[in-house]
C-alpha cells in the first residue's frame, strides 16, 4: 500500500521536471503528513545498506554528484598532484570499515577551503585547502574525515531527514526512477542536483563531530600523527569567517573552535600514544614544490 | 644593520600564528609528558605559536620565554571570541538555502546549484584512482606502517561542546 502511494507521489516528479515543482505543493496537510511518514520509511531503507541503495545506486548517486561538482569548478589539472591524492586517501581508506569500496579522491580547482564526499566512495579536497596544509599527517587527517562521512553513510542519512524533504523526495523519485530502468542523462543530472543540496545544507552537526574523532582514528592506523587534524582545524580558525574562502565550510560545519572543543573533550589524550606517528613523507614533498 | 633589522621583522611576522591558552597548564622544556616542567602558563594567556610536533606545541609567552605545551590546551582563531556576529550571518544565509556569498570565485552554494554536470571530469578522475597494492607499496616506501587503534566512541548527541563549563579540566 505504502509503495503505491509512494509510486503515485513520486509519479508525478518523474513525469516532466515542470510538474517535479509541484511536489511543494503536494507536501501540505494531509499529504504532507503522509509523505513524511513514507519518506522517514524510505530514509530507514536509505540508511540501512541491506534495504537501501544497492552498491550499483550508490555509484550512481555518486558519480552523479561528482559530475554536478565538477561541473562547477574542474579536476586541477596536475596528474602528479592526483594519484599522489590517490595513493594516500586510499592507504587510509583500507584502515577504515570499507577498505574495498571503489575509492576515489581528487583535487578540485577551487581557491575555496573545503571537502566533499558522495557515496560510493568519491571524495574531493579543493585547491585552496591542499595550499594550506604543511604534512600529508594533515592531508589524511583531512580524507580521514571524508572517509566516515562516506563509511558510516551521513550522506543518505542527512538526504531522508525532515530537513531536507524536498531533496529527499526528489532523490527517492530518481532512485524509483533509476529501478525502472529511466535513468537516462536526465535523470542522473536530476539526482546530481538533490545529491549536491547536502552541501549547501550541511550534514548533521554530530555527524561532523564523528567525522572528526573516527577520522584521526583512521590517520593513526594508516601510521600518522592522528593530532595533525587539531592544526588543520587551527589553521581554519584563523581564517576570518567574513573570508569569502570559508563561507561555505563554515555555513555547513561546527565553528572550527567547537570542533577543537569536541576533540578536547572526546579524544583529548587518548591518541597521544600514537602522536610519535608520521607527519610528512617525501612524496608530500615532491608534490607540494 | 638596517637589512638585520629587516630581516629579523621579516621572520617575527612569518613566524607569528597567534594563539590562546584555554586552561592553566604546564609549560616543559620538551615535548613529552616526561620532560622538565619549567614553567605554567595561565588561562587566557595570549602565546605565540612556533611549532608543532606530534601532540605538543611550542610557543613563545610575553615574556620571551619559550616551551611546550599541548596543542589541544590552545585555540587560535584570535582567542575565544570566534567573531559569532559574522559566523551567524554566513550561518543565516547559508542554511535558507539562497545565495551564501555573491559574486565570489569558487565553489559557493549558488556555483554548486548552478552547475552544468560534468561528467567526463568524473571519469578523468577515476583514471587516477589507485589499487590497494599500489597504495601500500607507496606507504611503505615512505615509511607509512599500518597501526592496530580501537575505535573511539563518539559521545552521546546531547553532548555538543557550546557550553565551555562542560569541558573539565582534565590535564
Amino acid at each position: 500500500m505504502k509503495s503505491i502511494l509512494l509510486a503515485t507521489i513520486l509519479g508525478v516528479s518523474i513525469c516532466s521536471p515542470v510538474q517535479a515543482l509541484d511536489l511543494n505543493k503536494l507536501l501540505t496537510g494531509d499529504n504532507l503528513n503522509k509523505s513524511l511518514s513514507i519518506l522517514s520509511n524510505a530514509g530507514d531503507a536509505l540508511s540501512t545498506s541491506a534495504k537501501g541503495l544497492s552498491a550499483a545506486q550508490e555509484e550512481s548517486l555518486g558519480q552523479s554528484v561528482m559530475a554536478n561538482l565538477l561541473g562547477a569548478e574542474p579536476l586541477v589539472n596536475d596528474a602528479k598532484l592526483q594519484r599522489y591524492v590517490n595513493q594516500v586517501g586510499l592507504w587510509v581508506a583500507m584502515q577504515s570499515s570499507q577498505p574495498n569500496l571503489n575509492w576515489r579522491f581528487g583535487v578540485i580547482d577551487s581557491p575555496n577551503i573545503n571537502s566533499f564526499a558522495a557515496t560510493g566512495g568519491y571524495i574531493l579536497i579543493t585547491r585552496g585547502l591542499w595550499d594550506r596544509l604543511k604534512t600529508e599527517a594533515e592531508l589524511a587527517a583531512v580524507l580521514g574525515h571524508e572517509i566516515t562521512h562516506v563509511t558510516r553513510k551521513h550522506h543518505a542519512k542527512s538526504i531522508a531527514s525532515a530537513k531536507g524533504q524536498q531533496a529527499s523526495s526528489d532523490l527517492i523519485a530518481l532512485v524509483v526512477d533509476y529501478n525502472n530502468g529511466k535513468s537516462g542523462g536526465k535523470s542522473l543530472e536530476k539526482l546530481g542536483k538533490a545529491g549536491s543540496e547536502v552541501f549547501i545544507r550541511g550534514l548533521d552537526k554530530n555527524d561532523e563531530y564523528e567525522a572528526d574523532i573516527n577520522g584521526m582514528v583512521l590517520a593513526a592506523r594508516a601510521g600518522y600523527n592522528p593530532y595533525a587534524l587539531v592544526s588543520v582545524l587551527q589553521l581554519l580558525g584563523n581564517v576570518s569567517p567574513a573570508d569569502s574562502s570559508v563561507a561555505l565550510l563554515f555555513s555547513t560545519h561546527p565553528s572550527p573552535k567547537d570542533r577543537l572543543d569536541n576533540i578536547d573533550r572526546v579524544v583529548g589524550d587518548k591518541l597521544e600514544g600514537y602522536a610519535d606517528g608520521a607527519e610528512t613523507t617525501k612524496r608530500f614533498n615532491q608534490v607540494k614544490r | 644593520m638596517k637589512i638585520a633589522l629587516y630581516a629579523m621583522l621579516v621572520s617575527s611576522i612569518a613566524l607569528a600564528e597567534p594563539g590562546t591558552v584555554i586552561r592553566k597548564t604546564d609549560l616543559r622544556d620538551k615535548p613529552f609528558l616526561d620532560s622538565t616542567v619549567i614553567g605554567n602558563v595561565a588561562s587566557d594567556t595570549p602565546v605565540d605559536i612556533r611549532t608543532r610536533k606530534g601532540a605538543w606545541m611550542e610557543v613563545k609567552l610575553s615574556t620571551g620565554q619559550t616551551g611546550w605545551i599541548k596543542l589541544l590546551n590552545v585555540r587560535t582563531s584570535s582567542g575565544s571570541t570566534s567573531s559569532s556576529a559574522a559566523l551567524s550571518n554566513v550561518i543565516k544565509t547559508g542554511s535558507s538555502g539562497k545565495t551564501v556569498t555573491t559574486g565570489v570565485k569558487g565553489l559557493s552554494a549558488e556555483q554548486i546549484e548552478n552547475a552544468v554536470p560534468n561528467l567526463a571530469e568524473v571519469q578523468k578522475m577515476k583514471t587516477y584512482a589507485a589499487s590497494p597494492g599500489d597504495a601500500q607499496l607507496s606507504a611503505q616506501n615512505n615509511q607509512l606502517r599500518r597501526v592496530s587503534v580501537p575505535e573511539i566512541a563518539p559521545t552521546s548527541v546531547n553532548s555538543a561542546p557550546n557550553n565551555p563549563n562542560n569541558n573539565p579540566m582534565r590535564r
